[in-house]
């Protein structure tokens, strides 16, 4: 199942060079997805893995889960994305491409078992990433996908030098970048090296997940990313990073280092909630708020991680709502702008007399995101709290609470303004076709059933995966 | 022998640091490519054969060669100005390229009396034209010198990798593929596009997205 995962999309990326046709272009990333799905389920059943290079276990596969979902719904959209554009044939083959090659990338950073493996996977969706930020061509889109390049692209050298003195931190073995080894080998580790290496592995692969202070490619990207590409970036790509770095703090608490790398993701994750709190107040663009949105909810899951426990619990199902209803929204922004024509928030207003399917998205998908019950994110939130107070972390435990209400506070006032009142005149009046808007009815359905009632292979699955953090 | 290389190329980043101009910078590179591809030959007790063959064609093709005469290209079709444009001037630009030295080399020996398998010299050249490379990003205008940085900020991970090559001779190979990759890509398709976009390789042109 796994070599399906990962070598399908490169064979049909070049395919599609063949025929060059924007129908099967759109019809070839929901193949592709969909058997993404279906390996995932079937891996799921029957775990095997691929290698040494590529295994599956409950915490990777958790997340190959969700990236398979968000994949399945995003490629839905994009379907019709890809058939109305505007673009000449050839230009939709070259985005189509890198699509499915980004989501093989993404798909080789979750299931890697190699640290170096997972790092050239990475460079990969950095490349491929780049080019599907200026999609749009123009001023912006080139600004945007050059910040994102740069910025990333320091960050990945900065995870090598990472990697470095990880090779050096092996004493009396020999240097490997299998997690099975460095694993098993972690106790007697050079403590010195170790330390130097986690500092520059969070960081560098930080900047990729969109941690403060090194998020400030994201806000750009995101904004002016088309919106299929936007939703992978904030549901799929984040996730793949956190990933790693969940697997490099386990690297500490095996090496009994615990305490200072949570220590110093704890600080990350406070300072990027921060960030948001700071901007979401304040910006004018409905793209660039779920950006912040999303470094708030990194931000969180990032500490919950950290805390580690009870929290473990609560960070594994945070991703997977977070992804949901991330990807939901920025389709539902796609829907938004293509009605309205601006990404302006002072430009919108009445969406749900203009368009109701989009608006009841839209604030549907807002509620989830901030934690408002029936949302999982409520429940994984007052763990994190309730795990935070038990530990007598009350001091970690205010602030935070009290920069999420901040960030509530800055969506809500938003996503009113633009729901209620009245149409302005010259907005599209076009009927979008239910492509548009089947991928978000569908993860609002899926968020509903997890935080009302979560069925208990579902929940099995969550505790497989947090009890390996 | 490796110890004058090193040293030499660390004095390579304080002239970097020192001048303001594009083609000076190039030659610079150039120079860090020579050495570090004789820092290879060197080290070939550690490597093998094709290892050897790859990387010392990788550093004197790539890294000597086709990087300096392309980035010249860039420069001479875009009529990009000589001056670098710096932020500070040169003098305290020396200063704290010198004080980044002095913090490098401290880390080193601080390194070296935690764990046996350090040689300070190497880790302290490395770790100071990493931050160097930051600094020089940070502290020039033009779009251009900052992709130089970074190609300077990957000469010394190529360096540091090359300190451990003894124990883990794959780690060279992925980290060199890659960035080179990463940089010429940086160049090929956003310099010159950018330069038909923005009226000037100026990051001033690059502040449209903000809050």
């Amino acid at each position: 199942m796994i070599p399906i995962i990962l070598f399908l999309a490169p064979a049909l990326a070049m395919a599609l060079f063949i025929f060059r046709s924007k129908k099967l272009n759109a019809v070839v990333i929901c193949l592709y997805s969909f058997t993404h799905l279906a390996c995932s389920v079937t891996l799921l059943v029957h775990p095997a893995s691929y290698g040494r290079y590529f295994q599956v276990e409950p915490l990777n596969l958790f997340f190959l889960v969700v990236l398979s979902v968000v994949l399945a719904g995003i490629s839905v959209y994009n379907a019709d994305f890809t058939l109305k554009s505007a673009v000449p044939a050839r230009k939709s083959t070259y985005y189509s491409a890198a699509v499915l090659v980004f989501s093989a990338a993404i798909s080789g950073v979750v299931l890697g078992a190699n640290l170096g493996m997972m790092w050239v996977c990475l460079e990969t969706t950095t490349i491929t990433g780049a080019y599907l930020i200026y999609y749009k061509t123009g001023k912006e889109p080139l600004e945007a996908a050059w910040k994102y390049m740069f910025i990333c692209s320091i960050g990945i050298a900065f995870a090598f030098v990472g990697l470095i003195f990880l090779s050096l931190a092996f004493t009396g073995s020999q240097p490997s970048l299998f997690f099975t080894d460095i694993n098993a080998h972690a106790p007697v580790f050079n403590k010195f090296w170790l330390k130097m290496s986690f500092v520059f592995m969070a960081i560098g692969f930080g900047t990729k997940a969109g941690l403060a202070p090194v998020h400030t490619w994201l806000p750009d990207a995101y904004s002016e990313a088309p919106s299929p590409v936007s939703a992978l970036l904030s549901a799929a790509l984040l996730n793949s990073e956190l990933l790693i770095i969940i697997r490099i703090l386990k690297i500490m608490k095996i090496a009994d280092l615990g305490g200072f790398a949570s220590a110093f993701l704890i600080t990350m994750g406070v300072l990027s909630v921060f960030v948001a709190a700071v901007y979401i107040i304040r910006v004018g663009n409905y793209k660039r708020m779920l950006a912040y949105s999303s470094i708030e909810n990194m931000g969180l899951i990032t500490i919950s991680a950290a805390i580690g426990g009870p929290a473990a619990f609560a960070a594994v199902l945070h991703i997977a709502a977070h992804a949901f209803s991330k990807a939901s929204l920025f389709m539902t922004s796609g829907n938004i702008l293509k009605r309205y024509y601006t990404r302006e928030i002072n430009g919108v207003t009445g969406l749900l007399k203009a368009d109701p399917k989009a608006g009841w998205s839209w604030i549907a998908g807002f509620i989830l995101l901030c934690g408002i019950p029936p949302s999982p994110i409520f429940l994984s939130e007052f763990i994190m709290i309730r795990t935070m107070f038990g530990r007598g972390m009350w001091w970690l435990a205010v602030p935070v609470m009290l920069l999420v209400t901040i960030v509530i506070y800055g969506m809500a006032s938003t996503m009113f303004k633009m729901s209620f009142g009245n149409p302005q005149k010259g907005i599209s009046q076009e009927r979008f076709n239910i492509l548009n808007y089947a991928g978000q009815f569908v993860f609002i359905a899926v968020l509903c059933l997890l935080g009302i009632y979560m069925p208990k292979a579902i929940s099995d699955l969550i505790t497989a995966a947090a009890s390996l953090m | 022998m490796t110890e004058v290389l090193i040293a030499i190329f660390g004095i390579t980043m304080l002239y970097v640091s020192s001048t303001s101009r594009v083609e000076a910078y190039i030659r610079v590179l150039a120079v860090q490519g020579v050495i570090l591809f004789l820092m290879v030959l060197l080290d070939h007790a550690h490597l093998e054969v094709l290892n050897l063959v790859f990387l010392g064609a990788e550093t004197l093709l790539f890294k000597a060669i086709i990087i300096p005469v392309f980035l010249m290209f860039t420069v001479r079709k875009n009529n990009i100005q000589r001056e670098a444009e710096p932020f500070m001037p040169s003098f305290y630009s020396v200063l704290i390229t010198t004080a980044i030295f002095a913090f490098g080399f401290l880390i080193a020996f601080w390194a070296s009396s935690n764990a046996s398998n350090v040689r300070p010299l190497y880790f302290g050249v490395s770790i100071a034209t990493i931050i160097t490379g930051l600094f020089i990003i940070i502290s020039r205008k033009k779009i251009i010198t900052h992709v130089m940085g970074y190609i300077m900020i990957e000469n010394g991970i190529f360096m540091l990798a090359m300190s451990v090559v003894g124990e883990m001779p794959m780690i060279v190979n992925l980290g060199v593929l890659l960035d080179l990759f990463a940089a010429i890509y940086l160049l090929g398709l956003f310099v010159t596009k950018i330069n038909s976009t923005f009226d000037e390789l100026h990051i001033d042109s690059l502040t449209n997205l903000r809050d």
